[in-house]
């Protein structure tokens, strides 16, 4: 199980260019969503994105700027909840940039799922097929 | 439906209902044998594992005499969509920006 997403994609434009999107909020709004950014550790601003009531998520994500090295590396935490004050998803996303040749590759680390979530995991992906087995052989255990 | 408005999250927020996964895991257990692990009241147990129901980590069959608590995949795929679907999230908006940075090279 893992309990972080990882992408990098390569862009063909230099990295400041890249950094600014990462780093002003309405060029931030652009490509990602509506925000209240400002490139400050310690800062904290919102997302606003739609609600997935499914998931015990109302569609505010809530950041706080934790980590900023200019040109090369910006880190924010990323939480959200079914409603304010309820936080059920606390993560952190990481964002890396590199020089390259014709461009810039970003990468992404977002990360947090949190231990217990991936320890569910674990515990599936060990006990699940056993667990079939087992309701198989109580059913059979019945049925005879 | 019913199952969906139940909070995954909350749900496993709490380290008893964890350890009842854990256990179950293992062998599908009656309530009583499961209330057997804790220090709680039955109908302490009895809540819990109605959570756990509700959110659909387990299922609950009568065998025999007994009422069994199984593991359910449900609640597992749920949290395996959830995470999947930042995971998608991320692609579509790093698409998006290259969009975004594309037009305005060509502006």
């Amino acid at each position: 199980m893992q309990n972080s997403i990882q992408h990098s994609y390569f862009y063909e434009q230099p990295l400041a260019a890249v950094w600014a999107y990462l780093t002003e909020s309405e060029l931030i709004a652009q490509w990602l969503m509506p925000n209240d950014f400002l490139a400050e550790v310690g800062h904290e601003f919102n997302f606003h994105t739609r609600p997935m009531p499914n998931f015990g998520f109302d569609g505010t994500i809530y950041c706080k700027v934790l980590e900023i090295d200019p040109m090369k590396k910006l880190v924010y935490s990323w939480q959200g909840g079914p409603e304010p004050g309820v936080i059920n998803l606390d993560t952190v996303v990481e964002w890396q940039l590199q020089e390259k040749d014709n461009g810039t590759e970003l990468s992404l680390v977002h990360s947090g799922f949190t231990a217990d979530q991936a320890m569910i995991f674990g515990i599936m992906s060990e006990g699940w097929l056993k667990n079939i087995t087992k309701i198989a052989d109580l059913l059979n255990a019945l049925a005879s | 439906m019913t199952t969906a408005q139940i909070d995954i999250f909350q749900t496993l927020a709490d380290p008893s209902r964890r350890e009842m996964l854990h256990l179950l895991s293992k062998e599908s257990l009656t309530i009583n044998a499961l209330a057997q692990n804790f220090e709680m009241s039955r109908p302490a147990v009895s809540k819990h594992v109605k959570i756990l129901q509700q959110a659909g980590f387990i299922t609950i069959r009568d065998i025999g005499r007994e009422r069994y608590c199984l593991l359910s995949q449900d609640g597992f795929t749920r949290l395996q969509e959830w995470i999947s679907y930042f995971d998608k999230f991320w692609s579509n908006k790093l698409k998006k920006l290259e969009t975004v940075l594309n037009n305005k090279a060509n502006a």
